[in-house]
C-alpha cells in the first residue's frame, strides 16, 4: 500500500518566493485510517503544502505523491480520491445544504440519486439533518463549518483534507468535529490529514504529526508512540481506605510507591491504559482528587521543534499534564 | 430504511464520467437560473420577434393574401440577407439582455462566497470550470438565437421549397455563423464581467454597459480623429458589419470585416485573460 503523503523534495515558489523548500517525507504509511496532523507556526507552508497536493499551485521542483498518485502529472486520479475541507468560508450561497451537498457530490462523480441519497446522509451523519432543507446563508458558524465537512466526505474520499476544522466552533460543537473525525478514521477507514493551529486538536485525533517552519519540515512525530509512553508514568492522589490500592495495582503489573496519606506514583507497564486505573480506584471505592501524568506535550514538542522552547528544557520535565481532578471522570 | 435510521457509509459504486460530471454545472446552473422570473420573462419576451418573423414568412409566401393590396409589397416581402440581419439584431440585443441576467449569477457568487476551492478540489479543472459555465450561457443563448433562427430556415425552406435554400445556401451558414461568434462573445464578456466584479447586480450593469461604453468611445474616437476605424473599438459594430459581409448586404463604411473580426479575436483573448486572471482557486499574494 503506498503511503498517503509522499513528498520528495517538494519546492513550490509563489511569485518570487519560495515556500516550500525541499520538503521530503514519507506519510501515513502505517495503512489507512490514520490521521497525519500538520502543525507550523503563520507562514510556515502548511497551506501551501496543502493546495499543493489538490493541484492549486504547481511544484517548482521535486514531486508529491497522494495515495500514490503523482500531483503534477495525475491531478484527476489525486482529486477524485480526496475531500477537502477549506479554512474559510467557502460555499455557495442561496442553496439548501441538501442541493449544495448532491451538486459536491455529482461533481465528485456520484450518479444523480446515489448524490442526493447521500447528501441526506451526509447532513444527519453531521447533525444538519433537521437543517437540511435550510439555505447555507442562513447557517451559523458552527453549521457551515459542519456543511464543510460533509461536502468533503460525501463521496467517501479515501483521503479528508480539513484546513482548521475547529475554527470558530464552540466547546460542545467542537467535541462533534474531533468526534466526527476520529470516526471517519476509526469506523470509515479514511485518511485524514488535519491542519490546525490548536495543538490540542491535533494531540487528540492525529496519529502522526508533520512540524513546518519557514517552509522546511522541522520535525516528525509518531503521536501514538509518545502517547503511550507518556502515559507511564501517574501520580495520584486519593481520599479513602486506599491500604490495599498498592496490591491491587501490583496484580496488573504496575509498579507503585506510597509518598504520604493518599498520594501515589506509579509507572505503568505497556499494554496497560489508564482506564484500568480508573476501574481499580473505584473497585476500592476511592474517591480521586487528582490524576496527573507527565508528558512530553504536543506543544512542548512543537516550541522546540520552531526553536521556542530549547530541546531538553526542563519546563518540558516538570509540568505534569492534569488528566482529572476532583474525583470525577 | 429512512435516511434518518441509516448511519453514514463511504460511497463504493460506480462513478459517472468525467463528461457526466462536466454537465452537472450546467444542469445545477440553468435550474437556478430558471427560477428567477426576470430571466423567464426576457427569455419569453425574446421569442415575439421571431413569432413576428414566422408571420412574415408565412405571409410572404402566401402570395393569395396580399395581392390584393397592390405597390410595391412583394419586394417589401423578401427573404432574404437584409430580413435576417433584422431578425439578428433584434435577437441579438435580447441575447445581451439576457447575458447580463444571467451571467454575473454564474460566477460572481462562486468567488464573493469563496467557493471556487470546493470545484478545484474535485476532478474539475479551471478550464472546465469555465468551459462548463460558458455553455451554460452559450446554450441559454442560443434558445433566443440559433432555435428560432434554425426555424425560420425550416419554415422558409419548407414554404419556399428547396430552389430557395439553393439559392440562398450562404443565408443559413451566415446566420449560424453570426449568431455563434455573437453568443459566445457576449458570453464571456458576460462571465469576465461576473469574475471582474463580485456583485451580481454591478456585473449585470456592467455588461450591458460595456457594449454602450465601448460604441461611446468608438464613436467620440471616430468624431475627434475624423476616421472610420474607432468601430474596431465597438464590438456590436464590429459584429454588424462582419454579419453584413457574411448576409451579402452593405454595413456602411467602416473598416473591412476581416479586420473587424480580428477586433473582435483580440476582444475575445483579453476577455479569457481577464477570466485567467480572476478564477483562481486561491490568491496568491506574492
Amino acid at each position: 500500500m503506498p503511503p498517503v503523503i509522499e513528498l520528495d523534495n517538494l519546492r513550490v515558489r509563489l511569485g518570487r518566493r519560495e515556500i516550500l523548500k525541499g520538503l521530503s517525507c514519507r506519510l501515513g504509511v502505517a495503512g489507512a485510517g490514520k490521521a497525519i496532523g500538520l502543525l507550523g507556526p503563520n507562514g510556515a507552508g502548511k497551506s501551501t503544502l496543502i493546495q499543493t497536493l489538490l493541484g492549486f499551485h504547481p511544484l517548482s521542483g521535486g514531486g508529491a505523491r497522494v495515495l500514490g498518485f503523482d500531483c503534477r502529472t495525475q491531478p484527476r486520479e489525486v482529486k477524485a480520491r480526496i475531500g477537502y475541507m477549506p479554512e474559510n468560508e467557502s460555499l455557495i450561497a442561496n442553496v439548501t445544504a441538501v442541493s449544495f451537498l448532491r451538486l459536491m457530490g455529482q461533481l465528485s462523480g456520484l450518479p444523480e440519486e446515489a448524490a442526493l441519497e447521500k447528501a441526506h446522509e451526509t447532513l444527519f451523519h453531521v447533525g444538519l439533518g433537521e437543517a437540511r432543507y435550510r439555505t447555507l446563508g442562513t447557517y451559523s458558524l458552527g453549521m457551515k463549518q459542519m456543511a464543510k465537512l460533509a461536502q468533503a466526505i460525501i463521496h467517501g474520499p479515501e483521503l479528508v483534507i480539513l484546513d482548521e476544522p475547529t475554527n470558530g466552533l464552540d466547546p460542545a460543537a467542537r467535541r462533534r468535529m474531533l468526534t466526527l473525525i476520529r470516526e471517519m478514521k476509526e469506523d470509515h477507514g479514511m485518511n485524514v490529514v488535519l491542519c490546525s493551529h490548536l495543538l490540542r486538536d491535533v494531540e487528540e485525533v492525529c496519529d502522526e504529526a508533520v512540524i513546518l517552519k519557514d517552509g522546511q519540515i522541522v520535525h516528525q512525530a509518531d503521536l501514538e508512540a509518545e502517547r503511550r509512553s507518556n502515559r507511564r508514568f501517574v501520580e495520584l492522589e486519593v481520599t479513602g481506605d486506599d491500604r490495599h490500592l498498592g496490591a491491587a495495582l501490583q496484580g496488573h503489573g504496575i509498579e507503585t510507591v506510597r509518598e504520604a496519606d493518599g498520594r501515589w506514583r506509579m509507572v505503568l507497564p505497556p499494554g496497560v491504559e489508564i482506564d484500568l486505573l480508573w476501574r481499580v480506584i473505584a473497585s476500592q471505592d476511592l474517591r480521586v482528587h487528582k490524576l496527573t501524568h507527565r508528558r512530553d506535550t504536543l506543544e512542548e514538542i512543537f516550541l522546540k521543534a520552531v526553536g521556542h522552547l530549547p530541546a531538553g528544557s526542563p519546563a518540558a520535565d516538570e509540568q505534569p499534564e492534569e488528566v482529572a481532578t476532583d474525583g470525577r471522570l | 430504511m429512512a435516511v434518518y435510521k441509516r448511519g453514514y457509509q463511504r460511497y463504493q459504486g460506480e462513478l459517472t464520467s468525467r463528461w457526466t460530471r462536466f454537465l452537472t454545472l450546467p444542469r445545477f446552473a440553468w435550474g437556478r437560473l430558471l427560477e428567477q422570473k426576470m430571466i423567464l420573462i426576457v427569455l419569453i419576451a425574446s421569442l415575439f420577434w421571431p413569432l413576428c418573423c414566422v408571420a412574415f414568412i408565412y405571409v410572404s409566401n402566401h402570395s393569395e393574401l396580399w395581392a390584393g393590396l397592390g405597390g410595391d409589397l412583394g419586394d417589401f416581402l423578401q427573404i432574404d440577407g437584409r430580413f435576417f440581419r433584422y431578425f439578428m439584431d433584434t435577437q441579438a440585443v435580447m441575447a445581451v439582455i439576457l447575458a447580463a441576467l444571467a451571467g454575473p449569477g454564474l460566477i460572481a457568487p462562486d468567488l464573493a462566497h469563496n467557493g471556487l476551492p470546493l470545484y478545484f478540489s474535485r476532478p474539475l479543472s479551471r478550464l472546465d470550470y469555465v468551459l462548463a459555465r460558458l455553455f451554460t450561457l452559450v446554450a441559454m443563448l442560443a434558445l433566443v438565437t440559433l432555435f428560432p433562427a434554425a426555424i425560420l430556415f425550416a419554415m422558409q425552406g419548407g414554404l419556399a421549397g428547396l430552389g430557395w435554400l439553393a439559392n440562398h445556401w450562404r443565408l443559413p451558414f451566415a446566420v449560424f455563423t453570426g449568431f455563434t461568434l455573437h453568443i459566445v462573445l457576449v458570453s464571456l464578456v458576460a462571465l469576465a464581467c461576473s469574475a471582474w466584479v463580485k456583485w451580481r447586480t454591478i456585473a449585470g450593469a456592467l455588461v450591458v454597459g460595456f457594449f454602450f461604453i465601448l460604441a461611446g468611445a468608438a464613436e467620440i474616437l471616430n468624431e475627434v480623429l475624423n476616421v472610420n476605424w474607432g468601430i474596431l473599438f465597438n464590438p456590436a459594430r464590429s459584429l454588424y458589419t462582419v454579419w453584413s459581409a457574411m448576409l451579402g448586404v452593405d454595413a456602411g463604411d467602416g473598416p473591412s470585416a476581416w479586420t473587424c473580426a480580428i477586433a473582435l479575436l483580440i476582444l475575445s483573448g483579453l476577455v479569457c485573460l481577464v477570466l485567467e486572471k480572476k478564477l483562481r482557486p486561491v490568491e496568491v499574494i506574492s
